[in-house]
């Protein structure tokens, strides 16, 4: 798995799911004020992302403090490396 | 005022918006109308659910009028909050808006339809009984409400006046013209954009398929030929969908800022049967109708042209005929878009009237397609069949719904 291919996943996400352009999508964004999402935002984008990786992530501490778009690569950057199975899915996409 | 009413303002149209099976747009809607154009087909896609094409007449909205809404503002929207926005937003236009402050507190929106986005609940119920209650999106409760049209267009448009759903099935959309007129002729409001929605979906279909009332399923006739409003081999209503959307506002403040006004709102009337909440009577429809001339300050000699519910089933087609008959009786041109449209249930009334007034600005009648035999139960009145060269100066709209509501609103034009 590259970092590369998960930000892609990620970028997937957000393009569909808030109607945003690619080319504005790098990760030092703030994600409310850069990108313009809402608290209502929040919670379907954390819906999109665990219906994407399979994986609950409601009470997970490190995505409720992130306020760019970096900080969300990061959050999975660590979920894959303590779950090999998240990796290898992230690898197949 | 000296005949006895209570002192009121005077109520005008100045824009119509609608979005419809014949069209997205008033104008796009009235020459369908004309050229009698028919929305009706077989909903094939209704075929894995019910075993065979029910017949629908569905709204296509082109991608690109979605997405002149803003996603802050469409996310909250399903189908027919998304119709009344798109209509809303041609009234705007119609109406020259921008010149208007809509945050002054004196501007408010009454749009409703039958309930919240049907296929959002169906889709919101399809998670919870799957076990996927945390899949459900934070926007979906939004879309499910039975105020979505409204919470929606008034924070699309920035309204901060009053904010009404007034939701009674097929008599919604009528009924939020009639509570905006209210709220603007006693002086609560000065500008309202009012009217209804509604979406079709295979539940709702389904649902009057169950009370034997949509035009038989089974039937190999052309679809465009199923819905037959008065007419003798009538057998039921063909669900639509779509919206209307007009801007009401008071005589002085549209004249102020120059707006043109397409009709004056005269008067109207809702009342109930109160015996059956299946059906209304003619009794009750008739009443309403007196109540609407008597609220205008007219007669029924006044009226040129009965705008007529007509759903094409045979219970409500009957009952509404003997209403006519007894308000008018041969004597005014009656007419109903049913047969065109399909049944557009909340949005019927409102969008209807779009093209009412529409046809206010030409001089050629509406009329009832399909009728081409008038039931027994349905004769003794004018029932207009082809375009007829005409200029309606006065008419009067009726709405009737489950529950036994009636609406009715008098409508003059000021062309």
């Amino acid at each position: 798995m590259t970092d590369e291919k998960l930000k892609e996943i990620i970028n997937a996400v957000f393009v569909e799911q808030f109607e945003l352009d690619p080319a504005e999508l790098t990760p030092e964004k703030e994600i409310f004020t850069d990108l313009g999402l809402d608290s209502l935002d929040i919670v379907d984008l954390v819906i999109a992302l665990q219906r994407k990786f399979g994986i609950p992530l409601r009470q997970n501490e490190e995505l409720r403090k992130i306020v760019t778009l970096g900080d969300v690569y990061t959050v999975f950057l660590h979920l894959a490396e303590e779950n090999p199975e998240l990796a290898a899915k992230i690898a197949g996409e | 005022m000296n005949d006895g009413r209570i002192a009121r303002r005077r109520v005008v149209i100045t824009g119509c918006g609608a979005v419809s099976a014949l069209g997205n747009s008033a104008g796009e809607l009235y020459r369908a109308l004309c050229e009698n154009r028919c929305a009706v087909r077989r909903m094939a896609e209704y075929e894995a659910e019910f075993g065979r094409a029910l017949p629908g007449a569905p709204v296509s909205l082109e991608p690109s009028s979605v997405r002149a809404i803003p996603r802050r503002q469409r996310r909250g929207m399903g189908d027919a909050a998304l119709y009344a926005a798109i209509a809303g937003q041609e009234a705007y236009r119609q109406a020259h808006l921008e010149t208007v402050d809509l945050a002054d507190g004196r501007s408010g929106c009454a749009v409703s339809s039958t309930m919240g986005s049907a296929k959002s609940i169906y889709e919101g119920v399809e998670m919870l009984l799957d076990g996927r209650r945390e899949e459900i999106p934070a926007m979906q409760f939004f879309r499910c409400a039975a105020h979505s049209a409204a919470l929606n267009l008034a924070n699309l448009f920035g309204m901060t006046g009053v904010t009404a759903a007034p939701c009674s099935a097929c008599a919604s959309g009528l009924q939020s013209i009639a509570s905006a007129f209210e709220m603007i002729a006693f002086g609560r409001q000065d500008l309202m954009l009012a009217g209804g929605c509604d979406e079709l979906t295979p539940a709702v279909a389904g649902s009057f398929v169950q009370l034997f009332a949509l035009a038989d399923p089974d039937s190999r006739q052309d679809a465009a030929e199923l819905s037959r409003p008065f007419d003798a081999a009538r057998t039921g209503l063909v669900c639509g969908a779509g919206a209307g959307i007009v801007v009401l506002e008071e005589y002085e403040h549209a004249r102020r800022r120059g707006a043109e006004m397409i009709a004056e709102v005269l008067g109207c009337a809702v009342n109930t049967g109160g015996a059956h909440v299946g059906q209304s009577d003619a009794a009750s429809i008739a009443r309403c109708m007196g109540l609407a001339l008597r609220d205008a300050g007219i007669t029924a000699r006044d009226v040129d042209y009965a705008a007529a519910h007509a759903t094409a089933t045979v219970a409500g087609d009957r009952e509404e005929a003997a209403a006519l008959r007894e308000v008018f009786g041969a004597g005014v041109p009656v007419a109903g878009l049913k047969g065109h449209l399909g049944h557009t249930l909340g949005a019927s009334g409102a969008l209807e009237l779009t093209a009412l007034c529409e046809m206010f600005r030409h001089d050629i009648l509406l009329f009832t397609r399909n009728l081409t035999d008038p039931a027994p139960e349905c004769r003794g009145l004018d029932h207009v069949t082809e375009p007829r060269p005409m200029k309606v100066r006065t008419l009067l709209k009726t709405a009737v719904a489950f529950g036994g509501i009636n609406v009715a609103l008098v409508l003059r034009n000021l062309g």
